[in-house]
């Protein structure tokens, strides 16, 4: 406050003015500024320097911001109500013309595949124990719940989430062709972000599914794995299919997303829905505790 | 380097007026007193002032009309409470053959509450909300209580022999908990978001409560 009494009232409206001239529109400025300055070539090109950084500013903010700011994150949260229903919509129906890849386009969020894998970590882990209820359905049976299939969830899925894609980056960026530079230029091999999050998306119909994964009948169970794992896998494959045609592996690559999107399901449903009499695959050291 | 100084000033705009006003307003406040110091007051007048002011707080998250309130002055004694009290009452007891009764420890439920609630409110700002980090954990611990309180009740129902019926009412008295909890915080919280985003916002914390009435429910041992 005191210092700016000091200040004299003269310099303090032109500083006011300086501004003003340069977040106005452009080139009546400029043509201002010659007049003003025909005589002083100098002066305009120091005023040039200093404009351009200004109107450059607003593009390059999303990528200049440091990666410790919370407005650096805030790029992959840029979304509304609309486009995470769209995605989601999109993720589980597989149509040949990409329809999560469009809707993906211009940016990849994270607040879908997190939600979505925060969603179905506790989605499993309350159905499973609901399953485990209804197994053990008889009155001198003490059921008792278990809490810690949320954290056995939780390693299952981030591991999947977070590795698959990773893996599956690299895998792309050393089997495409290198003839296809263009390809490679014009983003069709879609980035790590990117990949997580269709990922993410991809395993959205796990949570209605596992839901009903809670309803003890063994056929039901594996008709819903079947249905789970091909309708979220053939939207993957649907989505990938441009940057996988480029692959020199396609077939493997390919094969090896369906079966590990399948064998997810199949251990969901094997570890956490089935009783402990059914497969020997469940006979993990916490049911047997139980079981005694 | 008066130029230096102004174009700082002027960046600012607006802010550097509201941030000076301040101290002004305090001088004119307490013109011709001491400074208020709690070194001066019995330590029961201390105490006392801040429990009625956690008390405060608790009796508007049990009916929340007002906005503001809440929000003005955070404090994180609360929620403190409330988490504690409910790890102690929710966590597994290990029994003498070794055989956990399966419910969460304490820390891990320390751990959902807390980390659950840093997470929703880092969400929110991420989505561009606006208000303040701790604010918005104080509000998310205050709205436990209701979730709390759902626990005392379901721990009495448990002292009694177990039936169908009683496995109902302890799952409506949660389920009413769940429900209290999560409109107090959106009450709280809702109008911080842009309207686009409200629903984004919003299904975190009902994923939160819900998780924790999960817990509720699911306490069974005597």
């Amino acid at each position: 406050m005191a210092n700016l009494q000091e200040v004299p009232t003269e310099e303090l409206l032109s500083f006011h003015d300086y501004p003003a001239v340069h977040t106005s529109t452009g080139p009546q400025n400029t043509s201002a500024q010659l007049n003003l300055t025909q005589d002083s070539f100098e002066n305009f090109s120091q005023q040039e320097e200093i404009r351009e950084p200004l109107e450059d500013n607003p593009t390059n903010s999303a990528s200049v911001k440091s990666f410790w700011t919370l407005e650096y994150y805030q790029q992959f949260f840029d979304v509304d109500t609309k486009d995470v229903i769209d995605r989601i919509v999109a993720s589980v129906t597989p149509k040949r013309d990409n329809t999560l890849k469009y809707h993906l386009r211009d940016k990849p969020d994270l607040y879908g595949p997190f939600w979505i894998t925060v969603t179905l970590i506790f989605t499993i882990a309350i159905s499973g124990n609901i399953a485990d209820y209804l197994h053990h359905a008889s009155p001198q049976y003490h059921w008792k719940y278990d809490f810690h299939l949320v954290s056995y969830a939780a390693t299952a899925i981030y591991v999947y989430v977070l590795l698959i894609p990773f893996a599956l980056w690299g895998f792309l960026k050393w089997s495409s062709d290198v003839s296809d530079l263009e390809g490679l230029e014009s983003g069709t091999t879609p980035g790590a972000l990117e990949l997580i999050c269709i990922y993410g998306y991809s395993l959205f119909i796990y949570i209605p599914v596992s839901i009903l994964w809670s309803i003890q009948i063994n056929l039901l169970q594996w008709l819903l794995v079947l249905i789970g794992a091909l309708v979220s896998g053939s939207v993957l494959l649907f989505t990938l299919l441009p940057a996988l045609r480029l692959s020199r592996h396609k077939f493997v690559l390919m094969i090896g997303i369906m079966s590990c999107h399948l064998l997810l399901a199949a251990g969901f449903m094997l570890y956490f829905f089935h009783g402990p009499t059914g497969s020997p695959v469940v006979d993990t050291p916490h049911n047997s505790t139980k079981t005694s | 380097m008066t130029d230096a100084k102004l174009e700082m000033f002027d960046d600012v705009g607006g802010l550097v007026e509201g941030e000076m006003s301040i101290p002004t307003n305090k001088n004119t406040q307490n013109i011709g007193k001491p400074d208020f110091n709690t070194l001066d007051e019995p330590i029961r007048d201390t105490i006392l002032r801040d429990l009625k002011a956690v008390g405060v707080k608790f009796a508007h998250v049990l009916f929340p009309k007002e906005k503001k309130t809440l929000l003005k002055e955070w404090d994180l004694w609360g929620p403190l409470m409330l988490c504690t009290f409910m790890a102690m009452v929710l966590q597994g007891s290990s029994t003498v053959d070794n055989s956990n009764d399966g419910g969460p420890e304490f820390a891990e439920v320390f751990v959902i509450v807390w980390i659950g609630s840093m997470v929703v409110t880092l969400n929110s700002k991420l989505l561009g909300g606006n208000i303040s980090f701790f604010q918005s954990i104080c509000v998310l611990g205050y709205c436990l209580l209701p979730t709390t309180l759902a626990l005392i009740v379901c721990r009495i129902i448990l002292m009694v022999e177990q039936t169908p019926m009683l496995f109902f009412l302890r799952f409506t008295v949660s389920m009413i908990g769940f429900a209290w909890a999560t409109y107090a915080s959106m009450v709280f919280l809702g109008d911080s978001q842009k309207p686009g985003r409200k629903v984004l916002a919003v299904y975190p914390i009902f994923l939160f409560y819900f998780i924790i009435s999960w817990l509720v429910i699911s306490h069974t041992n005597t």
